[in-house]
This record gives structure tokens, C-alpha cells and sequence, in this order.
């Protein structure tokens, strides 16, 4: 740690007194907060922090210090950190680690301090509750829907799919009629892309019974629909690749961007980097929200990210105050211009879905109808880590098992590790 | 050396009278010297891998999770971790046949490839040798994830060349076969890479004990009548045997921990968990599952199968105590 124990407690002591009338802002002339800030959520942040940091220094007097941090190695730096005592005071934490982080004692209880948690979106502020306290206050927000290329739909009289038979259609069509292009890949390495499938159905990950065990609904037969039909898209329609089964996410964008994909299931922030990537896409790409099976919307994940307290900060109010500035509406509504990720405050996402770009619009519908979260729980990251669903769904897409053996086989797994105790 | 250390001391025991004083001091100094000239070097081995190996073997008795990284306490378990892993049937039926059969076919092939290539060297003239020589450094210089990304690229299931290539004359059918799925294919793709990125170690090493061998040898051996086979044989192989046992024992110990071209492969991650080796396998135990005791255990382990390898290896080997 780099601050000092005097230093900042006397800091408090005078900004105490100097902002007796102020409210709530405690800050500290002289104290140094140290922030992480995820990076690759926006292709340049620094300039925006640089910002957030003067009008942070503006209005408490303390200095920050924002270090980014790479998505790819931050679970492990958190972990590190904690282990070694140099965690920050303020970090922004993807959603499906607010929980695992919280459990283990790290993260600060902010209930007291973000007050009536509706105001947030709200698969988002459950990501980031354990037993009704708050520990991740929802700052980002990113949601998959389906993406498409205009001048395909336009080329064969395609219509937005409004359900699933009219999305299978909608592929086997451009299957048939586009031989050099992929329909809609069915990607394996992709749990994302499968959840909606599973929710559109009516299927659970795994619902916690009222003495406290998760029973996992995968092996459902809803579930078993759902994901019966999404395999079945590749399995017996065709509209997807070979290689798809071992595709992740990326792999799915790298595509896209190639032109060799129609129709895919990408997150809100995937156009504008898409768009960078091949600018000769520019107007040929829309969306739509993922459709249920007889209409209406298939949910899909609610992923972001949260701001956290960290555990063994000096002076929590001064943390608090950062993430006020970061989260007021001006900063907010910057934030989401510049990342296409949409805000965590409800009333700030309203604009979004009244717009009229067919690469947000689409989105923002998904996010706030249709979003869902992950079973909150502090052990499903632990699913994540052994990626159940990836490996039931690849090991149906390369018919090593049935729909039926591969979901069962989940369910299994899912139950074990969230019934573990930590 | 060490003869020296142990005799010395036993020999002033069995004595009657204390050595004189004068005599002791250069004595203890010429003990001291060599591990003095050694400290730096044990200081380092032993902050950077005596000190992180004593760690795992701990951790690997505990039942250690993110909590326990957080709050510092520990949960001894005793052996706990090994009764579970060793009773597990993934790791008979996955993880050790994938580690062990991967490891003998890559060895196998790198040292083979390798010697030929050594051979092929040997005969060629200086210009040209250090021609193709700098062309496999190349391959060598390459770190391991570009050369595995240049590899999944070659075998990409949709547009690579291979896919192409095969299509092209009709061997496999127009949707392709995604030849990551399956446990022999997907090795099959990281023996070749791993073969091409270790190479040029073993032909490089190997020609450099070639050059060593004394053409008489080979003569003689000509005179006698044998072929290229027999002068490999008869000649080479026995006089380049300690030359060998290092290429080997070093490529055993790189192809068994084989980490970075099985991760970063389609599926090797975790989502398909027919194709992970030990090492991956024990990564994703520790920071998938935050399991980090059990994953130490396998670390563990598959230290221990290492060190068992290479003294089997080294005694084999040297059973006539030719290193001496």
C-alpha cells in the first residue's frame, strides 16, 4: 500500500470539517486513490479518465491513480492482489466475479451507500448481491442479440425473424441460397451464444431450492428443447460450419468481419469494432433481439460490469465519491458514446431504446425485456472455470452424445459445484 | 569432487591428533571455496524454484480455495488432494494417457527429425550449413503461441490450407472434418508442432557432437565393409550416446509439460476435456475451480513422474559410468 495511515486520516479529519455542510462527499486533500480500470472495454479510456479524474480532484481535493488492466489477466491479478494485500481502492469487476470476490472477503458492502438498488438494471444489481447486501454497483452493461447483414436479407427477401421457426427459415434460406457464406454459426466454445436458447425454452442453469441446495434445470425438457434446437441449426439444418464447434465468440467476429457470416449472435459493443475492423460493412449490418420461440424475446445474459469497494481501503467514503462522479448521468451517458456499452442506471438506459440506430436500438430492447443473469451464486464462476456448458454443447455438435447424455452430464456437474461449499 | 568432501573429514576423525592450527585455516578455505563460487547461483535456484516448489508441495496438502487467498489461513488436509486425484478416473483415462503418449510420440519424433537433420548437415558445406542452419533457428526462435496460432491457422477447419489442400483431392467431403475434436487428431496437430518448434535443438547439438567424432572411425568402419546404417550404428550412436541421453532427457522433461500449445488450441482450454494434458488439466483445477491444492497435487505429480523419467533415464544411460 502506498498511501499512509497518518496522512489520510488527518485528510479525512480536515475534509470532515471543511465539508461539514456538503453531505455525504468525504474527501481527503493530498490522499491518493488507487483505481483499476479494465481494459479493451474502450479502445482508448485514458483521456476519459484523465477527466474523471480532474473533476474528481475538483470536488474532493484527492488525487487519483487509474491503472488498466487487461481483461485476460485481471481475475488473476484481483486474486493475486488479495492474497498480497495490494488490492485497490476502487476496481471496476466483470459481473461474474463480484460474488466470487465478495464471498471471499474481499469486496466492501455498498448497500448503505447506493441506496434503493431498483434504480439499477436489475440483472445486473443481483449479480452483485449476496443475501440482499450489495457488493458490485452496476456500472456497464453489454447484452448478445443477433446481428445480420442488411444487404444478404435484402438480396433474398428476408424478413427479421420474429420466432424460431421463422429464424431457422430465415438460415436454411441463406444457406441454400449463399454457398460461400455461413448462416448462422452454431458456435460450441460459446456459452453465451447457447443461454438464450435454454431461457428462450423456459430452462434454468440451476434454480437454489429454500434449504439453500441448487437443483439444475439443464436436463429439463425445456432445456433439452432449447438446446436440441440450437444444435439441430448445425446438426440437421446445415446453416452452420464444421469448424464451428470449436469456435469461440471471437472466432464468431472474426467471421463476420471476413464477410462470410449472415447472421450471428453477437454482444451491443461488437458492431463498432466490427465496423473498424471491415468499414466496407458500414450500413449493410442491423439487429435484432434474439426471438422466443413463438414470439417475444428469448432472454439473453446480462453481462457488464460492476464498481467495486475493495476491503482494506483507508477511506471508503472518498472511494465512494469516485464512483458517484463515474456513475453520475454526464459521465455515464460519455462512457456509453464511447464504449457502445449501455449504462447500469435504468432511467439512463431509456434513451437507448427510443433511438433510432438498428445497431443499438435492437440492443437496448434485448437488454432491458429481455436480460437475464447467471444463478448468482459465488461457485458459478467455478462453472465457468471447468466451462460445463461449453463442453456439453461441443459434445453434442460433434455427436459424441446425445442432447440428452450431454445434458444430464451438465446438470451433474453444475449441481456438484454449486453445492460445494466454498 | 565430492569424493574429496566426504573423505576428508572421516580421515581426520580416524586421526589421533588434531591437524596443527597453521594447516586448518587453508583447509576450511579450500571447503568453503567451491561453495562460496556456488552461492550466487544456489541463491537463485533457490529463490526461483526451490522456494515455489516447496510452496506447491504445501499447497498441495490443504484444502486451498479463493478464500484461503484472501485470508491467508490455511486447511491441512494431509493427503487428501492425492487420494482424490489418484482415484479419479479422468486421470487414467484422459489425463495421464494424453500426457505420457503425446510426450513418447513428440520425443520420438523431434530427436529422430532432429538427427536427420544433423546428418544431413554434417554433409553439407560450410556456406550452405549456415544457410539452412539460421532457416531452422527460425523455427526455433518462434515463440511457442505464435507457432501454435501459425499451426491452427494451417489446420483451420473451414479455410486453411490442409482443409484445402484435402478437399482439393477429394480425400475428405466438402463440409470438412474439424479435426480438433478428436483427441488423436488434435495431438496428431501438437506433435507436429511441437516436433518443428524442437528440432532444431537436437539437430544443432547432435551436430555438434557429430563433428566431434573422429573421421578414422568411419573409415575403418568402411574398410570393414559397412553401410550407411551400420557406420550410424556402430559408430555414431555409441560415441554420441551421452550426447543423446541430454537431447532426450531435455525433450522428455519440455514435452511432458507441455502447456501454451494444448491451451491455446480450439477446445484446449477446458471446453473439451478429452484433449487436456496434466499441465492444463492441473491449471484448470486451480484457477478454474479455485481448487488450488488439488491442482498443486497434479503439479506435483507430474514433477515427480519427471524426476522418476530422467533417473531411469540417466541410469540406463550411464550404468557404465561413462560421466565420470
Amino acid at each position: 500500500m502506498k498511501r499512509t495511515h497518518v496522512l489520510s486520516a488527518a485528510a479525512l479529519a480536515t475534509t470532515l470539517v471543511a465539508t461539514g455542510c456538503g453531505g455525504e462527499n468525504a474527501g481527503g486533500e493530498g490522499d491518493t486513490l488507487d483505481v483499476w480500470i479494465m481494459e479493451g472495454t474502450n479502445p482508448d479510456a485514458s483521456a476519459y479518465f484523465d477527466d474523471i479524474g480532474e473533476q474528481f480532484t475538483e470536488e474532493t481535493g484527492a488525487q487519483v491513480n487509474v491503472e488498466f488492466v487487461p481483461w485476460a489477466d485481471a481475475h488473476n491479478k484481483f486474486v493475486n492482489a488479495m492474497a498480497g494485500g495490494t488490492t485497490p481502492d476502487v476496481a471496476e469487476v466483470g459481473t461474474t466475479w463480484t460474488l466470487e470476490f465478495a464471498d471471499a472477503g474481499g469486496l466492501a458492502d455498498l448497500t448503505e451507500h447506493a441506496g434503493d438498488t431498483d434504480a439499477y438494471a436489475q440483472g445486473l444489481a443481483e449479480a452483485g448481491m449476496i443475501d440482499g447486501r450489495l457488493y458490485g454497483l452496476p456500472w456497464y452493461a453489454g447484452v448478445r442479440s443477433i446481428i445480420y447483414r442488411t444487404d444478404v436479407f435484402e438480396e433474398l427477401d428476408l424478413e427479421e425473424p420474429t420466432n424460431w421457426e421463422e429464424l431457422r427459415e430465415a438460415a436454411t434460406t441463406i444457406a441454400e441460397e449463399k454457398e460461400d457464406m455461413t448462416a448462422f454459426p452454431v458456435a460450441g466454445d460459446a456459452e453465451y451464444s447457447v443461454l438464450p436458447f435454454i431461457w428462450g425454452a423456459g430452462g434454468e442453469i440451476a434454480e437454489q431450492d429454500s434449504d439453500g441446495t441448487w437443483t439444475s434445470g439443464i436436463d429439463s425438457d425445456a432445456a433439452r428443447e432449447g438446446i436440441s434446437y440450437y444444435t439441430d441449426l448445425a446438426l440437421e439444418d446445415d446453416v452452420s460450419t464444421t469448424g464451428a464447434t470449436t469456435w469461440k465468440e471471437t472466432d464468431i467476429q472474426d467471421n463476420f468481419i471476413d464477410g462470410t457470416v449472415a447472421m450471428a449472435i453477437s454482444g451491443s459493443w461488437t458492431p463498432k469494432a466490427i465496423l473498424e475492423a471491415a468499414p466496407d460493412l458500414e450500413g449493410k449490418i442491423a439487429a435484432f433481439p434474439i426471438p422466443g420461440p413463438e414470439g417475444g424475446y428469448s432472454p439473453s445474459f446480462l453481462g457488464g460490469s460492476h464498481l467495486s469497494i475493495f476491503n482494506g481501503t483507508e477511506n471508503e467514503d472518498l472511494a465512494w465519491s469516485y464512483i458517484e462522479v463515474l456513475t453520475n448521468d454526464r459521465n455515464a451517458e460519455l462512457w456509453s458514446e464511447q464504449t457502445t456499452y449501455f449504462p447500469g442506471k435504468q432511467e439512463q438506459i431509456t434513451p437507448f431504446t427510443e433511438s433510432d440506430d438498428p445497431l443499438v436500438q435492437p440492443f437496448a430492447v434485448q437488454m432491458s425485456e429481455a436480460g437475464k443473469g447467471v444463478p448468482a451464486t459465488q461457485n458459478y464462476g467455478k462453472v465457468q472455470g471447468e466451462m460445463v456448458l461449453q463442453t456439453m454443447t461441443q459434445s453434442i455438435l460433434n455427436e459424441k452424445s446425445s442432447v440428452d447424455a450431454a445434458t444430464a452430464q451438465a446438470a451433474e456437474d453444475i449441481e456438484s459445484i454449486l453445492n460445494e461449499d466454498s | 569432487m565430492s569424493g574429496t568432501v566426504l573423505t576428508r573429514p572421516a580421515a581426520s576423525a580416524a586421526g589421533s591428533a588434531p591437524p596443527p592450527r597453521r594447516r586448518t585455516l587453508p583447509r576450511l578455505r579450500k571447503q568453503a571455496r567451491p561453495w562460496l563460487l556456488l552461492a550466487p547461483a544456489l541463491l537463485v535456484i533457490g529463490t526461483l524454484l526451490v522456494y515455489p516448489l516447496g510452496r506447491v508441495v504445501w499447497l498441495s496438502v490443504q484444502d486451498y480455495g479463493l478464500r484461503n487467498v484472501v485470508s491467508g489461513e490455511s486447511d491441512y488436509i494431509g493427503a487428501d488432494n492425492y487420494v482424490r486425484l489418484l482415484s479419479e478416473p479422468y486421470l487414467w483415462q484422459i489425463a495421464l494417457p494424453n500426457t505420457v503418449v503425446f510426450a513418447a510420440a513428440a520425443v520420438g519424433g523431434t530427436v529422430v527429425f532432429g538427427t536427420l537433420v544433423a546428418l544431413l548437415l554434417r554433409t553439407l558445406g560450410p556456406v550452405v550449413r549456415t544457410i539452412v542452419i539460421s532457416c531452422i533457428m527460425v523455427a526455433w526462435a518462434m515463440p511457442a503461441v505464435t507457432g501454435t496460432y501459425v499451426w491452427i491457422w494451417i489446420f483451420d477447419v473451414d479455410r486453411g490450407i490442409v482443409r484445402q489442400a484435402l478437399v482439393a483431392l477429394g480425400l475428405i467431403g466438402a463440409d470438412g472434418v474439424n479435426w480438433f475434436t478428436e483427441r488423436l487428431t488434435f495431438y496428431a496437430i501438437v506433435t507436429l508442432n511441437i516436433v518443428h518448434h524442437g528440432f532444431p535443438f537436437v539437430a544443432v547439438t547432435v551436430l555438434a557432437g557429430l563433428l566431434t567424432v573422429p573421421r578414422e572411425l568411419y573409415e575403418a568402419a568402411m574398410l570393414d565393409g559397412a553401410g550407411a546404417w551400420q557406420r550410424f550404428r556402430h559408430v555414431t550412436l555409441p560415441t554420441l550416446r551421452p550426447v543423446f541421453a541430454v537431447v532426450t532427457i531435455l525433450s522428455t522433461i519440455w514435452d511432458f509439460k507441455v502447456f501454451a500449445q494444448v491451451y491455446l488450441m480450439p477446445g484446449g482450454s477446458g471446453s473439451n476435456m478429452e484433449v487436456l494434458n496434466l499441465g492444463v488439466w492441473s491449471y484448470i483445477r486451480s484457477f478454474g475451480r479455485q481448487e488450488y491444492g488439488l491442482g498443486s497435487a497434479i503439479a506435483v505429480m507430474l514433477t515427480l513422474m519427471l524426476l522418476a523419467i530422467t533417473i531411469v533415464y540417466l541410469r540406463a544411460l550411464f550404468r557404465d559410468e561413462e560421466l565420470r
